[in-house]
């Protein structure tokens, strides 16, 4: 536990105990999504579901990097993952990304990581407003990871024709606003 | 359609396997069935058996997300807040 550093987040006013359950809930949907994702990327095949295949796994595999950087944070505070996997993942800040019950319907699939994706925006701007101006260190994280779910968002919001992402799809890396909490 | 006074609303908190009803504008919702109201626990700030009027105001969704789930009944002296 870093002590110090926990004190001038609850001496800034952060209830650091909710700040700590938040980032074990948000932790737990994004490594229950990315396992959901994997289903979902499996099944997206086709004429239709190849094209969305790639982006999928960018999601996919971001969502993983999420958990790993959200890790080390929740250490830092005082807190710590469940033991158990189950209770983990039935704590997830977001629903379970599951399989639709027709699993060659595409646009079913990209409304499941749609709303997945939103659940997670709303998650983590959540964060941002509790801890702006106050926890600097799991703003920045938080914010960062907020960069990546608001692309995936609107990456999955294009294909389901509700307008322009504004984006391109990565170029063989992932996690560009993350991935200095990983090194 | 019922009426719920605050104290009655309270009765529905989702604990121990009771209903989850919150409150917005007026209109109970029932939320048990939502993953994300388990336990009566809402992100970990909020509770169910409350009017949450207020705190909606404050949250990263709008009412939409409510409106999913069935209305059970209204807040006495409270519709159309």
């Amino acid at each position: 536990m870093a002590r110090v550093a926990q004190e001038m987040v609850e001496r800034a006013g952060v209830d650091v105990d909710t700040l700590v359950e938040l980032l074990v809930k948000n932790a737990a949907a994004e490594l229950t999504t990315y396992y959901y994702y994997t289903i979902l990327r499996a099944n997206l095949i086709g004429l239709q579901g190849e094209s969305l295949k790639e982006i999928a796994e960018v999601a996919r595999i971001e969502d993983r990097n999420h958990f790993e950087a959200l890790v080390p944070r929740i250490y830092e505070l005082g807190g710590k993952l469940p033991q158990d996997m189950v209770e983990f993942h039935n704590l997830s800040a977001c629903p379970p990304a599951k399989l639709p019950a027709d699993p060659t319907d595409v646009m079913a699939i990209l409304k499941v990581l749609v709303e997945a994706e939103r659940c997670a925006v709303r998650g983590y701007t959540h964060i941002c407003d509790l801890t702006a101006g106050k926890d600097h260190r799991t703003y920045d994280l938080a914010l960062a990871i907020l960069n990546e779910e608001i692309e995936h968002e609107s990456w999955f919001s294009e294909f389901l024709g509700e307008g322009p992402s504004g984006h391109f799809m990565r170029r063989g890396e992932t996690s560009p606003f993350v991935s200095k909490f990983l090194r | 359609m019922r009426e719920f006074t605050l104290e009655e609303l309270a009765r529905f908190d989702g604990r121990d396997g009771r209903p989850a009803y919150v409150a917005y504008a007026g209109v109970v919702y029932d939320v048990t069935t939502s993953f994300l109201w388990q336990g009566g626990r809402h992100q970990v700030l909020h509770r169910a058996g409350q009017d949450l009027t207020e705190a909606l105001a404050q949250a990263p969704h709008g009412q939409e997300l409510l409106e999913k789930f069935p209305v059970v009944g209204t807040l006495k002296g409270e519709v159309d807040a």
